[in-house]
């Protein structure tokens, strides 16, 4: 009898927790049906590109010629040779190349999202982009570098496709299942013309981004890029002309974003030691206490210069215009209520308050507060069932105003230096990850006022629920006990008002 | 950061301390049949290097990790054959360095059954003797498994089965090896995607890797005296490295090989007040920290 009781315990407890663990799937992508093929999206105003035709695309093959029909055989013996991987890969880039490739990048920001470890000896050493794959990685894609790389590589996408609609509707040639009904079509089949293919072009312009943002993961993306286009020929969605002249197009158009990454000041965006000491002497002579380092060792500031990073949107001087007012001065009454608010909020956190706090925590490796916001966007851009071209206008436009918020945020806090509530009061202890820069304003409040300014105008019956997101985000640093209210406030007013330069353009970019 | 261990730390000790209850999961003991032992172990666990993957390191921004657990622990008698176990603590995690907030709260209660279903005597007095475990642990709060390597917990149930053999070649002496397989279920943290393992998750759901442990045990145990000397050897069987200067994750691959002593003494025999003393060193690790830990408990039985 005994001897069954521990059987029985023992098979029941197996059975209770010996089950399935699988994880997923998430952020499923349905094959691509187009609520729209966008004709005009050849006459929408560009990002960096001074025309939809700067880069030409010679006239295709008449789909009478030898060639051509050539390009459909290949096709067909392709068809009738598929294997489960190949299968595999159609069903994942029908899903749509903007959606993809924004899941992608993601990914690569979570894996690079990591300060260099202190040297053994003091100090830290430099991510160095001549040395990507060594100790430490390059980059360090932390939540600035991330915007900037999720706005470069939206919005060389958007130009690119922008463009391929434009040639696609002058040269007008179908997609090959279109015209040889022998050709199967493996993914949705709709009127868009498809020279050139514009799979190609986003793998094209994406994977020379990539490379130039994220040089060590030059091996997947580029496997990734061809595996884009293959799915495209073997769905039948485009011939081997198509492809290859989209991913001329592509390669070209990254080309322009890459030259204009070159000379935006990025590279310049460390600072130097002088530099750091010059703002911090600054705080201290307007009678400030000046921000210093919480790590151990010290670490240098984040990326102290990426305020002088070129925007998209704003120029220099709308950056000095638009930097919000001074914070509470480090002696005032003010910031002693609001450091001591922040001790109080820690001390008795909620369980729903540290929920929070840690939904929103997007620090050191996650995809950064701007990963967080691609995430959002990318079930509304799903749902909406939006090609292409018009998927990634909204990725584009978004980054771009988060790429803003950035620079507008850094200025900010650069220029005022403030000091963290962890500084002012080293017994505040922090829920999550204290961020080594400047506290006012609030990154995060500042993305994501940006963000939701944005997501708003693309999808109106969700403004409620961006505005509960945005000022969740924004609340969510007082609840980790790394920001004071004032920064969060003014991080969250910073963020529209840079969101807004975004939204004019948007308004007359001739998209209906 | 690394704290990792802390967790499972706890779990281990939980084990070798509640071994003086009179046992321990992985022990070769079983409470005489209607006695009831109810006692409190202490243990304090600290570390200042871990293993971030297989690369030992300090943390300027963690200092020295200690985990405190005050743990009730119990234990009966159902037949001569068949003890049940409960155990459940309460533990305070701290970092002597950087602004990272201290953890506290109660973390799992554990129940075992442990039945021998194999003893044999013979005439050289040699006694050997077989059982068969089974656990079950549960969360008994809502601590946030996404702290490490403050949280308290990995904030998931687990269920595992176990194997001991258990030799007393003359009376006194002892040598015991025991093997456990531990069924971690899935833990849900707060966020919507995370990184581990070389992949982004998108979803608040985090698999976690099952867990391989073994241990050899030796020492002396008669009359007022119990000595245990226990070798540990820790696998996860799953899970992904920290990555460079990353924080730990629940789910990494926690491994270790750790020696702990324990001296238990009862001051009137039979037994009904005993206390012990206990120390040990994760002697290597990976995902973890190189801790040091000490261990007292007091216990009374009652008999029924």
């Amino acid at each position: 009898m005994p001897r069954r009781l521990a059987v029985a315990l023992c098979a029941a407890a197996l059975v209770a927790v010996g089950c399935d663990k699988s994880v997923g799937p998430f952020e499923v992508l349905p094959p691509l049906e187009p609520s729209s093929l966008e004709p005009t999206a050849g006459s929408w105003r560009m990002i960096a590109l001074t025309g939809p035709s700067q880069i030409a695309v010679a006239a295709p093959t008449a789909t009478t010629s030898a060639a051509y029909l050539s390009e459909l055989d290949a096709i067909k013996t392709s068809q009738a040779n598929l294997t489960d991987h190949q299968r595999k890969a159609i069903a994942y880039w029908s899903g749509g190349g903007v959606l993809r490739w924004n899941q992608i990048v993601r990914e690569l920001v979570a894996r690079y999202n990591l300060p260099p470890a202190p040297r053994d000896e003091g100090g830290y050493p430099v991510p160095d982009a001549e040395n990507p794959f060594g100790d430490p990685a390059f980059p360090f894609a932390n939540p600035v570098y991330a915007a900037r790389a999720y706005s470069y590589v939206s919005a060389a996408q958007y130009d690119a496709l922008k463009s391929a609609w434009y040639w696609k509707f002058q040269y007008n040639r179908l997609s090959p299942a279109k015209i040889d009904n022998s050709v199967r079509a493996l993914m949705p089949l709709t009127d868009l013309p498809s020279y050139p293919s514009e799979d190609a072009v986003i793998s094209g312009v994406t994977v020379e981004m990539l490379k130039a943002l994220f040089p060590a993961a030059v091996e997947e993306v580029t496997l990734k890029a061809a595996e884009q286009r293959n799915a495209a020929l073997w769905s039948g969605k485009a011939t081997a002309s198509d492809i290859a002249a989209g991913l001329a197009l592509g390669k070209s158009v990254a080309a322009v974003f890459i030259a204009r990454a070159g000379g935006d000041g990025m590279r310049n965006a460390g600072g130097s030691a002088t530099i750091w000491k010059a703002m911090a002497d600054s705080a201290t002579a307007r009678g400030e206490i000046a921000w210093t380092s919480r790590e151990v060792p010290a670490r240098p500031p984040m990326l102290p210069l990426f305020g002088q990073v070129r925007a998209w949107m704003m120029t220099p001087a709308d950056i000095v215009t638009q930097r919000p007012p001074p914070p509470p001065s480090t002696s005032s009454q003010q910031m002693k209520d609001e450091t001591a608010e922040v001790k109080r909020t820690v001390e008795h956190l909620t369980d729903a308050q540290l929920a929070i706090a840690q939904k929103w925590n997007d620090g050191a490796g996650t995809y950064s507060p701007p990963g967080h916001w691609n995430d959002i966007a990318l079930e509304y851009v799903r749902d909406a069932k939006m090609s292409e071209v018009r998927a990634a206008r909204v990725f584009a436009l978004l980054n771009m105003a988060m790429h803003d918020a950035g620079v507008g945020c850094w200025e900010a806090k650069f220029y005022y230096f403030n000091p963290r509530p962890s500084q002012m009061d080293p017994t505040i202890k922090t829920q999550i990850g204290l961020p080594n820069f400047p506290s006012y304003p609030s990154g995060h409040s500042t993305f994501s006022a940006a963000a939701a300014e944005v997501m708003s105008y693309f999808f109106p019956s969700g403004t409620e629920n961006f505005d509960a997101m945005r000022d969740e985000a924004g609340i969510s640093r007082l609840y980790g006990g790394i920001h004071y209210r004032s920064d969060i406030d003014a991080g969250k007013a910073h963020g529209g008002r840079i969101g807004a330069f975004t939204l004019n353009f948007a308004r007359s970019d001739g998209a209906p | 950061m690394k704290q990792l261990r802390s967790l499972r730390a706890v779990i281990l000790l939980a084990a070798s301390a509640a071994s003086a209850a009179a046992q321990t999961a992985g022990d070769g003991i079983l409470m005489p049949k209607k006695v009831l032992s109810a006692g409190v172990v202490y243990s304090q666990d600290s570390w200042d290097q871990y293993w971030e993957g297989s690369l030992k390191r300090t943390n300027g921004n963690i200092g020295t990790l200690t985990t405190k657990s005050l743990m009730m622990v119990a234990g009966y008698g159902v037949t001569g054959n068949l003890s049940l176990t409960a155990n459940l603590p309460y533990v305070w995690t701290h970092a002597t360095q950087g602004v990272l907030s201290d953890m506290s709260g109660i973390q799992d209660l554990t129940i075992s059954a442990k039945y021998r279903f194999l003893r044999v005597q013979s005439a050289d007095r040699s006694l050997f003797s077989a059982f068969i475990v089974g656990t079950a642990a549960v969360p008994m709060s809502n601590y946030t498994p996404d702290f490490y390597p403050l949280s308290i917990g990995t904030g998931g149930e687990r269920a595992g089965v176990r194997m001991t053999l258990d030799l007393q070649p003359t009376p006194g002496l002892f040598v015991t090896g025991s093997s456990a397989y531990t069924f971690c279920n899935n833990v849900k943290l707060n966020r919507n995607s995370y990184y581990t393992d070389g992949q982004l998750y998108l979803t608040n759901e985090v698999a976690m890797p099952n867990v391989l442990d073994n241990s050899v045990s030796a020492g002396y145990r008669r009359g007022r005296w119990m000595v245990p000397v226990t070798l540990t050897q820790q696998r996860t069987l799953g899970g992904g490295d920290i990555r460079r200067q990353d924080m730990p994750f629940v789910s990494n691959r926690m491994d270790f090989t750790r020696l702990d002593g324990v001296l238990r003494y009862s001051i009137n025999v039979p037994k009904d007040l005993a206390f012990q003393i206990g120390a040990g060193h994760v002697l290597r690790g990976r995902n973890v920290g190189q801790s040091t830990t000490i261990t007292s408990g007091l216990f009374y039985a009652y008999h029924f």
